[in-house]
């Protein structure tokens, strides 16, 4: 019988990377394997985008002083990618369900590994949903230049990261299908309606208004916004914080999410 | 012989439990040897196996595993054993050679590939014999949720041994699998044993399994009821019979009276060895008998007499 020859051992920090890839490839397989979740990425779009986007537009949008289209697109795009990694994150309650969560906390790797790897390989199909969103806004005849797409796509990982690390924290004590899709809803929806997405919260006070300060996805709308906007006459009009507080206030909540989040994620698989 | 497996006063109390599921127990393992851990639902088998592979906390005692401790050193524990869990933990969506893959590149074994033609030659290889020598080899790249409960067993072993470990725990592996599959499986563990030395640490619910283990611990209520060999444990079972009848079952149970034997009349009639051999039992009879069978207890047998002495229920 062959024996696996012995190798020189390989430095832990590229045996994490080497997981995380695992980890995301296999999302990323499975994303192809499924034909629900492809339909599902260009099907989300164009409820979002086209019939709730280009209602607003259509019936709310006057009297803002800036192009209500744009600012809703970025939103879109932005919410996009955090409604899909959400739900992707939601699929550890599946792997629960069926035991596969087992396989990987008995692999000798770090428990950070898995939940960056099931959080990337979800933002897998949040750029997909992301490019559907363009598409559809396309259609629309609502559009940004090639550079303002390369930004966003640019800071698009950061904010899946973001948006997984929050879910993260939801999933880890949540033990059922059921609850996880109820789960990803509360976590998204008030984010989308509170953050900015759709809605200008330059206005917002009491308990919306701290809320909305409270929120990852209120910092990457604004970080997004300040660069499209950059230079322009409506950087004041849709840009609430300058882009370094967005960026410190980004990478602090999700290193605190990620953190509570993985050690509940942890936690609930130990005392299964 | 090193011991692979010490555990060492284990206590565990689940969040909210009136009292500890795993009262106190004390057990090794050494090096090599095919240890049966064998105790009726409920026992608290999978407690133990869970804390054994890290994946449950326990509350207090000692735990080591190839020399590391569960709590402080679980990483090195996760790189020492294989585990083939109660429940399939196969992902159903993708194909078998896509979860050995998975399982291979998170044990650090190799760097990821999208492919299975794209992976080195080596893994390729091994995937390939070891799918042969359990016969499944046809069924390498078909989805996971398209095979027999045998099917996928039969995968789960082949993936909790690519990266070769040194402990190899089985928590009731053939549960669900017919009995040409838990042969072929059983003689492919064997082979691994022979092969690599691999210490096996068997939960099973088919004491028939454990018959030809190197040791049996009997978990009963929380408390180990028993550790030994398979031999003494059959051997403390005073249940050697003859079985004897005749055509004419007066007789013979007039002779026997006559003997001074002590008998009872089941199916059969059965002569309890007691002090002496099969031998001295049959030569004094001459009625002509129908009917000649020694009875010696199977490991079952001496497992459910534990289990009621233990005063511990076999459900």
């Amino acid at each position: 019988m062959n024996t696996i020859t012995s190798k020189k051992p390989v430095p832990r920090l590229f045996r994490e990377i080497n997981v995380v890839i695992t980890i995301l490839s296999r999302d990323i397989t499975l994303f192809f394997k499924s034909v629900g979740m492809l339909i599902m990425s260009l099907v989300m779009p164009l409820i979002m985008m086209g019939m709730l986007g280009g209602s607003l537009s259509q019936n709310m949008a006057g009297g803002l002083g800036f192009d209500y289209n744009q600012y809703m697109l970025i939103g879109m795009l932005v919410n996009m990618l955090f409604m899909t990694t959400s739900s992707g994150v939601s699929s550890l309650v599946e792997d629960h369900v069926t035991d596969f969560t087992q396989e990987m906390m008995i692999s000798p790797i770090s428990r950070y590994s898995i939940v960056i790897g099931k959080i990337l390989g979800s933002s897998f199909g949040a750029m997909v949903g992301m490019l559907g969103t363009i598409l559809i806004g396309l259609i629309m005849g609502i559009s940004l230049t090639i550079g303002q797409y390369l930004l966003i796509l640019l800071m698009a990982p950061l904010m899946c990261l973001s948006a997984g690390a929050m879910a993260i924290i939801v999933i880890g004590v949540i033990k059922s299908n059921k609850m996880a899709n109820i789960a990803v809803m509360l976590i998204t929806m008030p984010q989308m309606f509170l953050s900015g997405a759709i809605i200008p919260i330059n206005n917002s006070t009491g308990i919306l208004h701290l809320l909305s300060r409270l929120m990852p996805m209120t910092y990457c709308l604004d970080l997004t916004r300040a660069v499209v906007y950059s230079g322009s006459p409506e950087y004041a009009d849709v840009v609430l914080f300058n882009p370094l507080v967005n960026l410190v206030a980004i990478i602090s909540l999700t290193i605190i999410f990620l953190v509570i989040g993985t050690y509940f994620f942890a936690r609930s698989e130990k005392n299964r | 012989m090193e011991k692979m497996i010490h555990v060492e006063n284990l206590v565990k109390q689940y969040d909210k439990a009136k009292a500890p599921s795993v009262k106190g127990i004390n057990f090794n393992v050494s090096e090599g040897e095919f240890f049966a851990f064998l105790g009726p639902n409920g026992a608290g088998k999978t407690t133990t196996i869970s804390i054994l592979t890290t994946t449950l906390s326990k509350t207090s005692g000692n735990v080591t595993i190839a020399g590391f401790d569960v709590n402080k050193e679980a990483r090195q524990v996760r790189e020492n054993v294989g585990i083939i869990f109660q429940q399939p933990s196969l992902d159903p969506n993708l194909s078998a050679e896509e979860n050995i893959r998975f399982h291979a590149c998170l044990y650090g074994m190799y760097g990821y590939r999208p492919s299975f033609k794209m992976m080195p030659k080596e893994y390729r290889n091994r995937v390939l014999e070891l799918s042969e020598i359990i016969g499944i080899q046809d069924s390498l790249f078909k989805p996971i949720k398209k095979l027999s409960g045998g099917m996928q067993r039969k995968f789960e072993i082949i993936r909790s041994l690519i990266h070769t470990p040194k402990i190899l725990f089985l928590d009731e592996p053939t549960q669900g699998l017919d009995a040409v599959s838990r042969r072929g499986l059983w003689d492919y563990i064997n082979t691994v044993r022979h092969d690599f030395g691999t210490t096996v640490f068997l939960t099973t619910h088919y004491i028939d399994e454990a018959e030809h283990v190197d040791r049996v611990c009997i978990i009963n209520q929380g408390q180990i009821s028993f550790d030994g060999t398979p031999d003494i444990m059959k051997q403390s079972l005073l249940k050697q019979e003859v079985i004897l009848d005749s055509y004419d079952r007066l007789e013979l149970t007039n002779e026997l009276i006559s003997l001074g034997l002590n008998y009872r009349i089941e199916d059969h009639v059965i002569v309890p060895f007691q002090d002496l051999t099969p031998q001295e039992i049959i030569s004094g009879l001459t009625t002509k008998l129908s009917l000649l069978r020694m009875q010696e207890p199977t490991l079952e047998d001496a497992y459910v007499d534990y289990l009621l002495k233990s005063g511990g229920n076999i459900a």
